[in-house]
């Protein structure tokens, strides 16, 4: 009686849902992060709903396995636009393919896991440690006195080391980490070498899943484009990249905002956007995100932010952008905007100015009804889409992020846009609106 | 009988307290290895979690204690040793002794030897 009462009060409350994206799945993210019945979680200890959104390639199922057994029973599973593993039975296995219906679905499949009318995801992997401890000594403490053995051929970090901050040598701490890592790139997996909380080695083993962008930049690579669209579909780009920022920083509140601004970019009015977002910037401001990111911290060098283009080669003073080779945008008088520092903060202050730049420009475009002259060049969120996409460049955080701190280098990570380019655009609800609107 | 009936008090609040630990999830067995592994997104770890993480200052503590401690009592001591006489000489020495243990074991784990 009191557990079915219990279980009654626990269905009303909001579903604890951790999220493994797969191949396009954001859309996913970005709807649920702003449904009222869905809190979203960062980590599967703390949910009991598995929702895999898109696909996830078969070298990664393994992983899935892994952050499927991590949840506390009972759980259950439900997969939007994801073919489900072979070995769930498919009583734990609840599958949606539209946005529209994911919060519905999701809400449904808590409520009958608590009703205890939907099967359990059972365990997928053997019940064995991963590694067990192969230690020497009674207690496992590793060898012979205080200075220990060589347990895992990891000898004791002793000096002379490479002096990273203080020139206090730690034992090295060797993990995996990814491609379902919620506080970076899906499909981004990396070996990272710490020792205590800063970097020493960060190799990548997988790039993050190409990223989709708004049809209007396809779109614009064939044909002439209203330039109203194709700068709200990049103030909308900026402003979810935000979320990501703003959602690691903990500033839970902020980054819903900057998600409700996205949503409302491709058919909103102009000027109340505009609007809107300067109170957001300050709001920012105050609540410190920018005092968050210290100076010089994810610094690019010179031929790193050529590699890369786009915003963040432009936040470290390089004056490169395809729109200025475009007469529509010449005729709107299109100014490239640039900073020095090309750090973490200096890439976000870029954003910003980019958002209100692009807010501006689609403003008077659209008072004109502007439309771009040429389809050679296209300046995407992530780079200059000339003749070909621009690429993954995950690489580049091997040379990055070794030297800093775990904090300030997921920061960084989440600054930077590594991904390559999909060649397929994102197929959303929103978007023919906007077709619509400009 | 005083000191009997603290015990029985110590044993039966040990024991209403590792019951009341206990019942609750007498069911329920231990959560599985893949579960209690830490969360990596997916990830491995490439070693146990007991990762050896060094007290450097450890050592450093140890000879600071030895000492410091050694100095403290001779100063209160040195005062009362001409009244005392040999009393307070075989009570330094058994401190000394005690100390000095502290001091061959820090010796042992290569205390002295500048790395």
């Amino acid at each position: 009686m009191a557990v079915s009462w219990l279980a009654r009060l626990a269905a009303c409350a909001p579903v604890p849902v951790f999220p493994a994206l797969g191949m396009r799945g954001e859309e996913a993210l970005y709807r649920l992060a702003l449904s009222p019945e869905i809190k979203l979680v960062d980590s599967p200890r703390h949910a009991s709903l598995l929702l895999v959104a898109g696909g996830v390639p078969p070298s990664m199922q393994q992983a899935l396995r892994r952050v499927h057994d991590q949840f506390p029973a009972p759980f259950t599973t439900l997969w939007y636009r994801s073919t489900p593993l072979v070995e769930l039975p498919r009583a734990a296995v609840t599958t949606v393919d539209s946005l529209d219906a994911l919060p519905g679905a999701l809400v449904e499949s808590h409520g009958s896991l608590l009703r205890n009318t939907v099967g359990h995801s059972p365990r997928l992997l053997p019940d064995a440690p991963p590694h067990p401890w192969q230690g020497l000594g009674d207690d496992g403490h590793g060898g012979e006195g205080m200075m220990g053995g060589v347990p895992y051929g990891r000898p004791m970090a002793m000096p002379p080391t490479e002096d990273l901050r203080d020139g206090l040598a730690l034992d090295v701490l060797t993990f995996r980490l990814g491609p379902f890592f919620p506080l970076w790139p899906p499909g981004l997996e990396a070996e990272v070498i710490l020792q205590g909380d800063i970097i020493q080695q960060f190799s990548v083993q997988s790039s993050p899943f190409p990223r989709a962008l708004a049809p209007v930049f396809h779109e614009a690579r064939e044909q002439s484009v209203a330039i109203a669209a194709l700068e709200r579909a990049r103030a909308r780009h900026h402003l979810q990249a935000l979320f990501h920022a703003l959602h690691l920083a903990g500033l839970e509140g902020l980054a819903r905002d900057a998600l409700r601004l996205a949503d409302r970019c491709p058919s909103g009015d102009i000027a109340l956007l505009a609007k809107w977002f300067k109170t957001f910037e300050r709001r920012m401001k105050r609540r410190g995100f920018f005092a968050l990111h210290l100076p010089e911290r994810g610094a690019l060098r010179q031929e790193q932010a050529e590699r890369l283009g786009g915003f963040a080669a432009r936040a470290a003073g390089i004056d490169r952008d395809a729109r200025t080779e475009d007469d529509g945008y010449r005729r709107l008088a299109f100014a490239t905007i640039t900073q020095q520092a090309g750090d973490t903060r200096a890439r976000w202050r870029q954003r910003l100015a980019e958002i209100a730049q692009a807010f501006d420009l689609a403003a008077r475009a659209q008072r004109d009804d502007m439309r771009t002259a040429q389809t050679d060049a296209v300046e995407t969120p992530r780079g200059a889409w000339r003749d070909s996409r621009p690429g993954g460049t995950s690489p580049l955080l091997e040379d990055l992020l070794p030297g800093l701190e775990w904090g300030e280098a997921l920061a960084s990570l989440a600054s930077l846009e590594l991904a390559a380019l999909s060649p397929w655009p994102r197929e959303e609800r929103a978007e023919t609106q906007m077709g619509g609107a400009a | 009988m005083e000191l009997l009936l603290f015990f029985v008090i110590l044993i039966l609040s040990l024991g209403a307290g590792l019951l009341l630990q206990w019942w609750p999830s007498r069911h329920h067995p231990m959560p599985t290895y893949p579960q209690r592994a830490p969360f990596l997104g997916g990830g491995l770890p490439d070693t146990h979690a007991w990762s050896r993480f060094h007290v450097r200052y450890y050592p450093m503590a140890l000879l600071l204690i030895a000492f410091e401690m050694e100095m403290m009592f001779m100063y209160p001591w040195a005062v009362v040793y001409v009244a005392q006489g040999m009393k307070a000489v075989m009570e330094m020495g058994m401190f000394l002794a005690i100390l000095s243990v502290g001091i061959l074991y820090g010796w042992r784990e290569g205390v002295f030897r500048w790395q």
